[in-house]
């Protein structure tokens, strides 16, 4: 192999592997969020429940040191707090945009209070134990794409489990008919015996469990310690994933991935030194999004049609 | 059995009641947010009385307070003009420094020996307030088009395009804006393009001014103008505002650019009034708390000044009160967005009376035994 030839493969790796790994919280949220939207919600608050989520797991991990309870407690803070959120959307039926956006700067204000309240005004962040990669035996060996697919930490397997799970509940099973028809159409889903309001509720606490995790999966396996900008519109761009894979949890994976792929495309391009302009290269994953639900490219039409409906039983 | 709430057939509206609904919401935030300052232990008297005496008791605290109110109730008025119209815009962040950025830019042409030379203030400020608004105005307006020609869903697009006016904005004040020096941010601006002081002693700026006299034309634009009252229809039922003749998709990108503008001249008071240069991080969020203030007026561009003007000096009590009972600043961050929330949690109250004679005692009702004579 030539030395420029090595280069193009290195940095090709480089770039695949961080585009897996970035593209693995996202694709948990927005997992999550498929649900609720399927059941007509748009919970908006996932960008402050992914925060909370990544406290949450933080201050676990801070005190208990052990990761996978760490994780549940974040998945536990996600379900908690949009049980709030679902009380806002379906019981009062509160603005659903409006509610989610304010909730988001509740989010800002608890995790940047309590985090001082824990751990004072210390300069130094605290790091804390994280998932470490896995080298699946013999299949990471593989030269180029093996350390790519098969070196990345179990939350991402797990994830990608996740997406194929979701899939077969929201087309396959009873419970994911029932929530898609009260997306779609709630008066005859509860002409039909399905309770709205507990399916919405549903699909809103499913997406606070999987925004929660996706806090637990960036400060464990991403980043190691916490910051009020860790989230940073990931739980906005996990809504644009949702509408990018026509709320379709494996076209979902398939999107996470682009964007995954943008977003690393930006880092490989720094470590490499090129004349751009590193914050273009930063904005790239947001114009990324913002193209994907322009309607430039359809997509108005298979968007559940009750979504972001209160709905009141006549 | 009479029930303590009592559904009514038709949603109590009244101001009295709205003002009620309002002011029951926000005694509950603060009284969940005293529970808060029990748990750093804070006495929540002494940490309420370092949040509301700064900024309200003080001149000097009320002069911080008109400051910070300025760009805050710029963005609510933005805020009313498009959710009224029906276009849910949030990306008065990315307008805010947008608008701010058009502004450093005209005002640095005019120091002496730069491109446009000194002018007359009187000259300087319609200016930048033509291009300061329309920058932002164009920014929001982008939005807007998308929506209308695309169908694309404005929540996300607007989300997404702070970030891209954020990354501009550090590309700006890192690259070809930058001022010698290490901090990212550009030269002081010219003096003579600084907005006035109003209250002497105090660093209160006409900017307060600007946001009154938005104020009041967002209000005669909605309340008394028929282009307002096609904002308002085509916001209400766009299919009964097409039906009508009004041409729903061109209404949408006007509001969106007149909401964009509004958001513009936010960032515009910020850095001709208080900043005096163009810096990262210059938003600081603002563009969120100013949609909650709006919120919390209610959409009525005249409720938006107080409004603005408590949540403003909420940040500058909240500064006092770190000073003072070392209680976290981000703490009025809860009670700010909590006090919007159970306003709208609250709402539902709407539908309800309370039904006072059912809190006496349950005495059964008597049975008077119709006997026929």
């Amino acid at each position: 192999m030539t030395g420029n030839q090595f280069v193009v493969s290195a940095f090709v790796v480089t770039w695949l592997s961080a585009s897996l790994r970035l593209a693995g919280p996202v694709l948990l949220a927005a997992l999550g969020e498929t649900f609720a939207e399927q059941s007509g919600v748009l919970n908006v608050g996932i960008e402050g429940t992914i925060l909370l989520g990544a406290l949450a797991s933080f201050l676990a991990s801070y005190y208990t040191g052990m990761i996978w309870v760490s994780l549940v407690i974040a998945v536990l803070a996600g379900i908690v707090v949009n049980l709030f959120l679902a009380w806002m959307y379906v019981t009062v039926r509160a603005s659903q945009v409006v509610a989610g956006l304010v909730f988001n700067v509740l989010a800002l204000g608890i995790a940047s209070t309590v985090y001082r309240m824990a751990l004072g005004n210390s300069a130094v962040p605290e790091s804390i134990p994280m998932f470490q990669p896995l080298h699946i035996p013999f299949l990471s060996t593989f030269p180029g794409i093996g350390p790519v697919l098969f070196g990345q930490t179990i939350l991402f397997y797990l994830t990608l489990v996740l997406a194929v799970v979701s899939h077969f509940v929201l087309f396959r099973t009873n419970f994911g008919l029932a929530l898609r028809a009260s997306g779609e159409n709630p008066a005859a889903a509860d002409s039909a015996g399905i309770s709205v309001p507990r399916m919405r509720y549903a699909g809103t606490l499913i997406s606070g469990a999987a925004a929660g995790m996706a806090g637990g999966y960036l400060v464990l396996a991403q980043v190691g310690l916490f910051r009020e900008t860790i989230v940073s519109g990931q739980g906005f761009i996990a809504l644009g994933i949702v509408i990018f894979g026509r709320w379709n949890p494996l076209k979902a994976t398939v999107a996470a991935m682009v964007f995954g792929s943008c977003d690393a495309l930006q880092l490989s391009l720094q470590i490499f030194g090129t004349r751009v302009p590193p914050q273009l290269l930063l904005a790239l994953p947001y114009i990324v999004t913002i193209f994907a639900v322009s309607g430039l490219f359809g997509g108005k039409a298979v968007q559940p049609a009750a979504l972001m409906t209160p709905y009141v039983k006549e | 059995m009479a029930k303590l709430f009592e559904r009514r057939l038709t949603p109590a509206d009244s101001p009295l009641a709205i003002l009620g609904r309002t002011t029951a919401a926000f005694l509950a935030a603060m009284v969940i947010t005293a529970f808060l300052f029990r748990l750093y232990g804070a006495s929540p008297v002494a940490a309420y009385y370092a949040l509301f005496h700064e900024p309200f008791a003080t001149l000097r605290g009320f002069g911080y307070a008109l400051l910070r109110a300025s760009p805050l109730a710029l963005i609510a008025l933005g805020t009313i003009v498009s959710w009224r119209s029906g276009f849910a815009y949030l990306g008065f962040e990315g307008c805010f420094v947008i608008g701010a950025s058009a502004t450093v830019w005209v005002a640095l042409l005019t120091a002496s020996g730069a491109g446009i030379g000194p002018i007359p203030f009187f000259l300087f400020l319609p200016l930048a307030i033509l291009i300061g608004f329309t920058a932002a105005g164009a920014w929001a307006g982008l939005v807007g088009l998308l929506r209308a020609r695309f169908g694309g869903n404005e929540v996300l697009i607007s989300l997404m395009s702070n970030y891209v006016a954020i990354f501009i904005l550090q590309y700006l004040v890192s690259g070809p804006m930058r001022a010698p020096g290490s901090l990212l941010e550009t030269r002081p601006l010219p003096r003579a393009t600084w907005l006035p002081f109003i209250i002497p002693g105090t660093r209160a700026h006409a900017g307060i001014l600007i946001a009154i006299a938005a104020a009041t034309l967002v209000w005669m634009l909605l309340q008394k103008m028929p282009l307002g009252y096609e904002l308002i229809v085509t916001g209400f039922n766009p299919m009964a505002a097409r039906y009508a003749g009004i041409n729903v998709g061109r209404r949408l990108v006007l509001a969106a650019f007149f909401a964009g503008g509004l958001g513009g001249l936010a960032g515009l008071v910020e850095v001709l009034g208080s900043q005096h240069r163009l810096m990262d991080g210059i938003s600081g969020g603002m563009g969120f708390v100013g949609i909650i203030v709006a919120l919390l007026a209610r959409l009525n561009p005249l409720a938006v000044i107080p409004t603005a003007v408590l949540y403003g000096g909420m940040s500058v009590g909240a500064d006092a009160m770190q000073r003072r009972v070392s209680i976290p600043s981000s703490i009025t961050f809860i009670l700010q967005s909590l006090a919007v929330l159970l306003v709208l949690a609250v709402d539902a109250l709407r539908y309800y009376r309370i039904n006072f004679s059912a809190l006496r005692r349950r005495t059964p009702p008597a049975i008077v035994e119709q006997v026929p004579r």
